[in-house]
């Protein structure tokens, strides 16, 4: 075979693999349990946070033995919590729950009130609710649900510790940081240890919020 | 090669696509490079079949060790963790093999400072001078010049030097200092990763990711002087895109019109052939500037990203030469990048890239001239094998300088427009011997189509003087080498013809090929952390200069006094020197101190090296204190001492004292911000610096108070 037909092959095969290659890259093509180093950190300093945080005893013990962390929108972790899926936390067992997005569980329950019921008393019951960046537009409707609930809300969205998240991730010179807001976790019904407070990059108190209000 | 082929194990659907693909990349890279053809053509599909090398790579699950590990740090060993890679490999900073400063964001906005040279001045080792309100002479450790061949300076890894002169003309960068994540500045000879250029140093600028930045921002800032500085940029999330697009407009008034601009002469006997009395500070400067960046992440285990940044810049002219051409100098560049990220199955990672720089440059009657850069390049880091990190890449760079010489008195490069390339090969390795012992390896090698093919290598040792390496000691030698650019080998120029076929400055091409410059160190460092947020670091050099490229005078072989010069290689230099800081911070603020030492000798007395040679003492200080009620107070100081004249003819620079103060105040509920300050409070005006191959030169302003607004939702 001649060496330009060689060539031409080639460039056809080269045009055809580009082609597969660029279907390849689409968001179905690639399963949840991929996850970036950001959030493998992200997801440790969640199970951190558990340890040093403080349920009520009626929380504690009314929910099968299990601390569960929820996470609602498009979830980021991936695989990130498979090192520790099985193990325990303060005695007790770790379980992930994934709710998907905030409009598709009301969509849901629109349809069926006894689901919506459902839904909510799912949130309600974890221990820890990571809110997902794609969640920002829905982030006080989710807040007011679970707000009475013990539940430590995690999130990292510009205005999360204002509408009364508990924790907000931040990342600063390439590495992840925490801001806390106690007044969110005094109202919520949980005790974060001064430990996580001593590590905050900014820990709104009643003061602080004083002053800022001035 | 070898190597990838044996990482490939995935059974599936897609590792089976990928053998296919790889074995693809591998015929075609032969048949390839067995056929005729240009080598511009050979170097587009080496990169498209590198690419198909990547692409055939499958997805999956990452090491599960790393991520356990993770789980098994405190609270605070976390907030330690890197999560994106800095500069070619993902380190902390005090397992970093050279002599690094870093300024952040945050030291980059409480500055209040809309130039970069700017605020590179306050970091330890770095000697900058001001020529005019936007030329400056950058340098790490001396030899600074306004084009200066000796600093490489990058924009997130991508070369921003002239391909003409070698050195970076920072006004026109298309770059935004809020757009800035952090700047990180490499103190020694860094060739082995960064080919020629870094030869003394290298500073890279890396901007933020869109994700970081989500929303609008605007900012104003407004001088006393009616210069303005403004910026608006949106960036938004949507899906698996991300982007940054920023815009903005700087309107510099001159030194003139700013209260300084007094000129001085270095050849008061030619003044009134020159004309000097004519001159004025003309340095005005008006440019309109964008940068933007868009990310494409279907997985968190591949990226494309895709920029393009533009500056259009209108600026006064001034001397150079004698010469003062009546028309305003215009600059435009353009960046672009193409860039592909991937993750693979076994823990490795490789990126492709491609940019493109286009300048286009009118330099009143003296030159025009516009050049076309097309860079290739690679890196593949490897998965552990085991204590070896291993890293390789390579480049392939284009280059073409087309220019035009309106008048006889105009520079001419001889033989242009000029096609010339450029292909590098690197390889590190990171031997972590035993968990406190690692030693790292750097080698390079760079093809020039126009010059010497060179290496550049680092050997370095890192001891950790503890179990949780709180304290690091660093032994280090490097080499590496500068290759003459284009105006060096090629430039010649005729200046103010004195009658028929007579100029009064000459330059002529050398009488032989100039070689590179070479350069070797010998360093050892310290980076300790004393205390929860005090560190201190020390680094000391010993440096050795070769060949060093100067400027040669010769007499008049018709004996009319007119100057006759020539660029060759000369002699050679030494330098030694340190720096140490100290750095204390915490949630209320910042206090860092430090002093550097940096001494130049040059191997021949009045020997000129195309650069000034470094003030031998600096020291600066940094404090930023965060008050009750969303209030900032931020101090800047920097002392220099005396920088050496040119040594046939230019006088001393004189040693002083620069304090800039800043406070800022959040308002709007922190979604605003009001700050005011005064950059250079100690000085009115600041004394003139002579530039290369300038006869003149002219005061620029000192003093000078500001007010910015901004805003972001």
């Amino acid at each position: 075979m001649e060496t330009s037909t060689i060539r031409s092959k080639l460039y056809i095969l080269i045009v055809v693999y580009f082609g597969v290659q660029a279907a390849l890259i689409t968001p179905q093509a690639f399963a949840a349990s991929a996850s970036s180093r950001e959030y493998q950190v992200k997801a440790a300093f969640l199970y951190n946070f558990i340890q040093f945080t403080e349920w009520p005893a009626a929380k504690i013990a009314d929910n099968n033995n299990a601390i569960s962390i929820g996470i609602i929108g498009d979830d980021p972790f991936g695989a990130a919590f498979d090192p520790v899926k099985e193990k325990s936390v303060k005695n007790k067992k770790m379980v992930i729950k994934r709710f998907g997005r905030f409009t598709e569980l009301i969509k849901g329950a629109n349809e069926d009130k006894s689901k919506s019921a459902e839904n909510t008393e799912a949130l309600r019951k974890c221990h820890v609710l990571f809110v997902c960046d794609s969640e920002k537009e829905n982030l006080s409707k989710i807040i007011e649900i679970v707000k009475d609930s013990a539940v430590l809300t995690v999130g990292q969205s510009e205005n999360f510790l204002d509408d009364g998240g508990i924790i907000r991730f931040i990342k600063e010179a390439e590495k992840v940081a925490f801001e806390v807001n106690i007044i969110a976790a005094k109202e919520a019904g949980v005790q974060v240890s001064s430990q996580v407070l001593r590590l905050a990059k900014r820990v709104i108190t009643e003061e602080t919020a004083d002053d800022k209000n001035k | 090669m070898q190597l990838m082929k044996d990482h490939t194990q995935n059974s599936s659907y897609m590792g089976g696509l990928g053998k296919v693909g790889e074995n693809i990349s591998l015929i075609g890279v032969t048949i390839m490079f067995a056929q005729k053809g240009s080598l511009t053509r050979k170097c587009v599909w080496l990169f498209v079949l590198l690419y198909l090398l990547f692409g055939a790579r499958a997805f999956a699950q990452q090491d599960s060790s790393v991520r356990k590990d993770l789980f098994q740090m405190s609270l605070e060993e976390l907030t330690e963790v890197n999560v994106v890679s800095a500069s070619r490999q993902e380190q902390k900073i005090s397992e970093i093999s050279v002599p690094i400063s870093i300024i952040t964001a945050e030291d980059i906005h409480y500055s209040g400072l809309t130039s970069i040279p700017e605020i590179l001045q306050f970091e330890p080792g770095v000697d900058v001078l001001r020529t005019s309100r936007f030329r400056y002479a950058v340098g790490i450790r001396g030899l600074h010049d306004v084009i200066s061949d000796k600093t490489l300076v990058l924009i997130n890894g991508r070369s921003t030097y002239s391909s003409v002169y070698g050195g970076a003309e920072w006004f026109r960068l298309p770059l935004f200092p809020e757009d800035i994540e952090r700047i990180e500045i490499v103190r020694g000879p860094s060739g082995a990763s960064w080919g020629a250029n870094a030869f003394n140093g290298v500073i890279n600028i890396i901007t933020k990711n869109p994700d970081d930045v989500l929303g609008y921002f605007g900012s104003t800032t407004i001088t006393e002087f009616g210069d303005s500085f403004t910026h608006l940029r949106w960036a938004e999330k949507k899906d698996k895109w991300s982007w940054r697009s920023s815009l903005g407009y700087e309107d510099q008034k001159s030194s003139d019109e700013a209260g300084a601009g007094d000129y001085k002469s270095s050849v008061p006997s030619m003044n009134a052939l020159i004309g000097f009395d004519t001159y004025s500070a003309q340095d005005f400067s008006r440019n309109l500037i964008t940068d933007n960046e868009f990310v494409y992440q279907p997985s968190d285990w591949t990226k494309l990203s895709l920029g393009v940044g533009h500056s259009n810049k209108t600026s006064g002219n001034f001397e150079t030469g004698g010469l003062f051409p009546s028309n305003h100098r215009c600059y435009e560049t353009t960046r672009l990048f193409s860039r592909i990220d991937r993750k693979f199955e076994d823990g490795s990672s490789g990126s492709l890239q491609w940019f493109g720089n286009l300048e286009r440059s009118g330099l009143g009657d003296q030159l025009s001239y516009h050049n076309f850069e097309n860079d290739f390049e690679g890196q593949l880091n490897f998965a552990p094998i085991g204590n070896h990190h291993i890293l390789i890449g390579g480049n392939v760079r284009l280059i073409r300088i087309n220019s035009k010489s309106p008048t006889a008195e105009s520079y001419k490069f001889e033989g242009e427009p000029f096609d010339e390339q450029l292909v590098g090969i690197f390889g590190i390795d990171r031997w972590k011997i035993t968990d406190r012992f690692t030693i790292e390896g750097q080698l390079r090698g760079d093809w020039y189509s126009e010059t010497q093919t060179d290496w550049s290598g680092r050997l370095t040792g890192l001891y950790a003087l503890d179990d949780n390496k709180d304290h690091i000691l660093r032994f280090s030698a490097a080499k590496a080498f500068r290759s003459p650019m284009a105006a060096i080998r090629n430039v010649t120029v005729e200046r103010f013809a004195i009658g028929p076929d007579l100029y009064l400055m000459n330059v002529v091409k050398s009488s032989h090929e100039l070689e590179n410059e070479e350069t070797w160190s010998l360093e050892a460092g310290y980076t300790g952390k004393l205390a929860k947020g005090l560190t201190l670091q020390l680094d000391g050099y010993y440096q050795h200069y070769d060949n060093l490229i100067g400027i040669k005078t010769g007499p008049d072989p018709l004996g009319l006094g007119r100057f006759f010069i020539s660029v060759e290689n000369i002699a050679d230099a030494e330098a030694w020197g340190g720096e140490c800081e100290l750095a204390y911070e915490n949630k209320r603020g910042k206090l860092s101190a430090w002093y550097s030492y940096n001494d130049f000798r040059t191997e021949k007395s009045h020997q000129d090296i195309r650069a000034y040679q470094p003030a031998k003492h600096k020291a600066g200080l940094t404090g930023r204190l965060f008050l009750p009620d969303n209030w900032a107070f931020n101090v800047n100081y920097k002392f220099t001492d005396t920088t050496p004249g040119n040594p046939n003819g230019g006088d001393d620079i004189g040693s002083s004292h620069r304090l800039d103060l800043t406070i800022s105040k959040k308002i709007a509920k922190g979604r605003g911000e009001l700050m005011l300050g005064v950059s250079d409070i100690l000085v009115k005006t600041r004394e003139s610096v002579l530039d290369l191959g300038a006869y003149t030169a002219h005061e620029t302003p000192g003093r000078m108070f500001f007010a910015r607004l901004q805003l972001k939702f």
